[in-house]
């Protein structure tokens, strides 16, 4: 539909469409034995930032790890239930990984640089998919640590180590790696849990123009940053969503009573 | 009260007792080093000079050098390293990457630990019973396999071990970005633990450098220089062997110098190693 | 509509070139992935290697001699009569010697690194004891027989014999004549080659002793032997073990250090002064001189019977120290 549209219009249409980029349905979780997501359906809007809240092993983190199916990684693990991105079952067994987690990216928790330099912890991810001239490649790689607001910090020592870097500048070089990659969806897992409050700020700031392009998704237990940076929250509890809106109302007037002793402070 | 301080005493004169013991122990620990190593330095370097590097092995007798002895254990070694260690790190990536979680990689360590200190003169054996025998003569191709042999289990322990120690995060991170399993290893772990899987292939340089007993019977030794791998070859401890256990002064003197050659450049290269894996603690 | 029709036919082509490299990226990661499984493997099957060759390569012997073989002391090369006793006797005396030894030894330093030791002095003296392991067998070798053999030949051994002249039972196990080499040599050249090993990994496993455990100890006033030999040694008594069973294990297969002063002599003779040989060292001495497919695989025979107490041993040890290892990690 949005195809018979014209430029102007997909942009203005897009708050009013609220196509969903990922649809999560039934969506079951098991480590080993032990039930971690209970029967999860959500919806999440293209575009736009999505924040999961909740208290530590409520099932936010491992409910985000689905979404790229990074916890293939390891054994007795598994997913059971529909995740759809635009329509498709990434949890079909057909489902390509490498190809998953080129469209659906992912920062973590504590910064993860390679053991590379600067410019290759960059350039590694593009060449992956990508067989471009060197010039090129230079290009993107400005282009991402722009994008990532690193640009005018590193732009004199490409060469050095990504380990060189302050927290700050690893978690923002981590970001500029996955945006390199041009992914549609990116996952963000607590990204400024292991920062100070200033890097905290940047990284905010960056999420709110990222939004532009990508469907973003952040985990945050600081409730603060859910309400700054987010326009849609769902709050989980012992593996269930207990409620998901609009972020202003889950914060002001919340259905749910756990929901509401969560973010006022009584438990978590 | 008195008891009870006589008892308190005893207590105390045993810990003394004991302690002072631990100590000695201790010091006869280090004496012997020292013992051994300046007994190989007082021997040895009397007869170091250019001429051992230069001239070949002599004939009972008379003097001459270690050359083709030295030239035959680089030569060993430089194979069966080229040999021992991809297969090693192979073997090691399997336990630490892709296996994990399986059992055979638990079978496999179990196995390769006691690899790791199987005697290796039945190692020369079993090259003998597969390689020279069928092959009706001796060969420094055979010593070189015996002494891979030595090498992998080595290699394996210290890939797996350093393995272990890159981050699963970083695993995460390289496939996050959707880099396949093996991109992830080759440019990422590889790259992080580097330092340990380059120590680990110097401790296995240094441990078969001084080996003798796999190659008894399968490089045998040679006399003459020789640059054929199918054939019988002289390494630096079988000479050693030969003329340390002979009647002639020369060829104990050399046995002694070449002695004092294997250990410097073991000590050299476990010293290397070390600060290669104390650089990386550092960090 | 022009425009979206150009971005959905370059995003199609950007999901074909990707398509094609996962396509490549599925292909050589199943290789690389069987390579390394193979080469896994590939340690089992040298174990299973060894085994079997040494097996096929004993077979005349062990068909020959039967079970006799393990028990026959003579060993005539001229009448081709072989048996394995006096080198399995060799091989068990001399590895006791060095364990009886080197275990009370490496203890103690085991326990001066980590009670004793001022923190500035534990890492070299650490290092030294490891290098102390790296040095070559045939250094140890060469020094017993040209250093250590004439030491004990002209002061111990005259001394000892005398001491225990006399003595019932003693004076047997350390009769004359002095000849320097022999069992006594070889085990305590033995015990210094395996004190490393010993010294290590009983410091590996009393580093593993939780510091409370120690600490409540001290708290009521127990003395350092008293919480090293109350609560240290008992905590860690499987992983010292495990040490020990690694150490015997080295002692067993050891082959150069003892080739040189053993003696060689496929007797045994109840003094410890004796000359002797072990199973290591008559492969090493005899092996490229025998001549007859009976005598040779006689040779490989005693290889067979080291490498299975040897793997008896070590996997025992290995055991003992997974034990540990769990309960360190847990």
């Amino acid at each position: 539909m949005t195809q018979m549209l014209s430029p102007t219009s997909i942009a203005a249409s897009r708050p009013v469409t609220e196509e969903a980029k990922l649809e999560v349905r039934g969506l079951n979780f098991f480590y080993d034995r032990t039930r971690a997501l209970k029967d999860i359906s959500l919806s999440l809007p293209a575009k736009s930032v999505t924040a999961f809240i909740g208290p530590s092993g409520c099932g936010k983190s491992t409910l985000l790890r689905v979404f790229n199916r990074i916890y293939e990684l390891y054994p007795k693990q598994r997913a059971e239930g529909e995740v759809l991105l635009d329509g498709r079952n990434i949890l079909d067994k057909g489902q390509d990984l490498n190809l998953l987690r080129a469209q659906v990216g992912m920062v973590f928790q504590k910064p993860t640089p390679f053991p590379m330099t600067i410019y290759e912890n960059i350039a590694f991810g593009i060449r992956l998919y990508e067989k471009l001239p060197r010039s090129e490649v230079d290009g993107r790689v400005e282009e991402a640590l722009k994008r990532a607001a690193l640009w005018t910090e590193v732009k004199d020592k490409l060469n050095a180590s990504g380990l060189s870097l302050s927290g700050g500048q690893q978690q923002r070089l981590c970001i500029a790696r996955t945006v390199a990659v041009k992914p549609e969806v990116i996952l963000l897992d607590e990204p400024a849990s292991a920062l100070d409050p200033l890097s905290t700020a940047k990284i905010e700031e960056l999420i709110d123009e990222l939004q532009t392009d990508y469907t973003i998704v952040i985990v945050t237990h600081n409730m603060q940053q859910a309400a700054r940076v987010s326009a849609r929250t769902a709050f989980m509890y012992l593996g269930e969503l207990i409620e998901f809106g609009d972020t202003e109302e889950i914060f002001t007037s919340p259905h749910d009573k756990r929901t509401q002793d969560y973010i006022t402070g009584r438990f978590g | 009260m008195a008891a009870a301080s006589s008892r308190h005493n005893r207590r105390k004169a045993r810990n003394t007792l004991m302690m002072g013991l631990s100590i000695a122990a201790a010091a006869i620990g280090l004496a012997w080093l020292a013992l051994i190593l300046g007994a190989l330095v007082w021997k040895g370097a009397a007869g170091l000079s250019i001429a051992v590097f230069t001239e070949m092995t002599p004939p009972p007798g008379d003097a001459g050098g270690l050359l083709n002895a030295i030239a035959g254990s680089v030569v060993m070694t430089v194979i069966a390293i080229a040999v021992g260690t991809p297969v090693g790190i192979l073997a090691g990536t399997y336990m630490a990457e892709y296996g994990r979680f399986s059992k055979l990689t638990i079978v496999v360590r179990f196995i390769n630990d006691i690899l790791l200190s199987a005697p290796s003169i039945v190692i020369g054996l079993f090259i003998y019973e597969i390689m020279v025998r069928p092959m009706g003569h001796f060969s420094a191709l055979a010593g070189a396999f015996a002494l891979a042999i030595l090498v992998m289990p080595v290699v394996v322990r210290t890939t797996e071990d350093m393995l272990n120690l890159v981050p699963n995060a970083l695993r995460e991170a390289g496939a996050a970005i959707g880099a396949p399993r093996w991109i992830v290893i080759r440019s990422v772990a590889y790259r992080a633990a580097l330092s340990g899987i380059v120590t680990g292939v110097l401790l296995a340089i240094a441990r078969i450098s001084g080996e003798t007993a796999p190659l008894l019977f399968t490089a045998l030794n040679n006399q003459f220089w020789s640059s054929n791998v199918n054939a019988p070859m002289a390494s630096l401890p079988v000479t050693i062997f030969q003329f340390a256990l002979s009647p002639y002064d020369e060829w104990q003197q050399l046995a002694w110098t070449g002695a004092l050659i294997i250990t410097f450049a073991v000590l050299m290269l476990s010293i290397v190693a070390r600060a290669l894996t104390a650089r990386r603690e550092d960090r | 509509m022009t425009i979206t029709a150009e971005a959905a036919n370059s995003s199609s082509l950007a999901a074909n070139i990707r398509a094609a490299a996962v396509r490549r990226f599925a292909l050589t990661d199943s290789v690389f992935q069987t390579l390394t499984r193979l080469s896994a493997a590939l340690v089992l099957v040298l174990l299973g290697g060894v085994a079997i060759s040494l097996v096929a390569g004993a077979w005349p012997a062990l068909s020959h001699f039967g079970w006799a073989f393990l028990v026959t002391e003579s060993w005539n090369p001229v009448t081709e009569k072989f048996g394995a006793l006096a080198p399995i006797y060799g091989t068990l005396v001399t590895s006791l010697i060095a364990i009886v030894i080197a275990v009370p030894i490496g203890i103690g330093i085991a326990v001066f690194l980590t009670e004793l030791c001022p923190r500035s002095l534990r890492r070299p003296i650490g290092i030294a004891v490891e290098l102390l392991a790296g040095i070559p067998s045939i250094i140890y070798g060469i020094w017993g027989l040209f250093v250590f053999a004439p030491f004990l030949q002209v002061h111990l051994q005259p001394f000892i014999i005398k001491l225990f002249h006399g003595v019932p039972g003693l004076s047997s196990l350390f009769s004359g004549p002095p000849y320097g080499i022999g069992l006594m040599t070889s085990g305590l050249i033995l015990a210094i080659m395996v004190l490393p090993f010993i010294t290590s990994i009983t410091k590996d496993v009393f580093d593993t002793v939780p510091p409370v455990l120690k600490e409540s100890a001290y708290g009521i006033g127990c003395t350092t032997w008293e919480v090293t030999r109350r609560v240290v040694i008992p905590y860690t008594r499987v992983g010292i073990m495990g040490g020990v069973m690694l150490g015997l294990g080295r002692a067993l297969g050891e082959t150069m250090a003892v080739t040189f002063v053993i003696g060689n002599a496929h007797r045994i003779s109840a003094s410890l002064f004796a000359p002797g040989t072990t199973i290591s060292a008559s492969i090493a001495n005899e092996f490229t001189e025998a001549d007859g497919e009976l005598y040779t695989s006689s040779l490989v025979a005693l290889g067979l019977i080291l490498f299975v107490i040897t793997f008896l041993i070590l996997a025992a040890s290995r055991f003992m120290l997974m034990r540990i290892e769990r309960r360190a990690g847990s």
